[in-house]
């Protein structure tokens, strides 16, 4: 039986945020829980294709790449084919930046989506905001 | 209902060595491995991560798999699950 649907919303740029927000969504999507995330703001640029790998962060993103720690990325990459996680861009972010869904990293998202759209969804759910 | 009955005489054991790998790698391999084998079928866990040896057990817990046994070996964990679905 599904659990409570989760629901993201993945703004920040930071590294630590970004890893925490794969985390708690990979790891919710395979356990059972329909997962959505909504990645706005500065966080659109860690999924950029030309970009991956390259985080923003502080003490903590240092110990994560020294340590190899899974890559955010990644991360939600492994959700998506695991388990039950859809992955939106938010279309007014693909809009501010003009960025085309094809300068996404492969293997993750889903169309752009609106925030009313997203809200209207999470009401049936728990959200969550990074 | 359906009744399921699984023969642990046929039932095969692969290991994933995950040594390592930080939380929650050493997780997303297992599921990866376990979507691969029976139902029946063991999957043992390498794990150098203290805390997925932890969180390993709650997730068989939590999506109904069953924890053959968890076992401290040195530097790292043994963690066995047996698939039930």
């Amino acid at each position: 039986m599904s659990g409570m649907p989760l629901f993201i919303v993945l703004c920040s740029g930071e590294h630590e945020k970004i890893q925490m927000a794969g985390m708690i969504a990979s790891v919710a999507a395979v356990s059972d829980r329909p997962v959505q995330v909504f990645v706005s703001m500065n966080a659109i640029f860690a999924f950029r294709r030309d970009s991956k790998g390259d985080y923003r962060g502080g003490e903590f993103s240092k110990l994560l790449l020294e340590k190899k720690a899974p890559d955010a990325v990644e991360l939600f990459q492994q959700g998506k084919m695991l388990g039950d996680l859809k992955v939106y861009p938010c279309s007014m972010a693909m809009d501010i930046t003009g960025w085309a869904e094809k300068e996404l990293v492969d293997d993750l998202f889903d169309p752009p989506a609106g925030l009313t759209k997203f809200l209207s969804d999470a009401e049936g759910g728990q959200l969550v905001m990074i | 209902m359906t009744t399921q009955t699984i023969s642990h005489d046929t039932a095969k054991r692969k290991t994933v060595d995950a040594r390592g790998a930080y939380c929650p790698g050493p997780l997303m391999e297992l599921i990866a491995a376990i979507k691969l084998v029976d139902i029946g079928d063991e999957i043992e866990v390498l794990s150098s991560d203290k805390g997925s040896a932890n969180d390993i057990p709650e997730w068989v817990a939590k999506v109904k798999h069953e924890l053959v046994g968890v076992e401290e070996l040195g530097d790292h964990w043994s963690i066995v699950v047996r698939k039930m679905k």
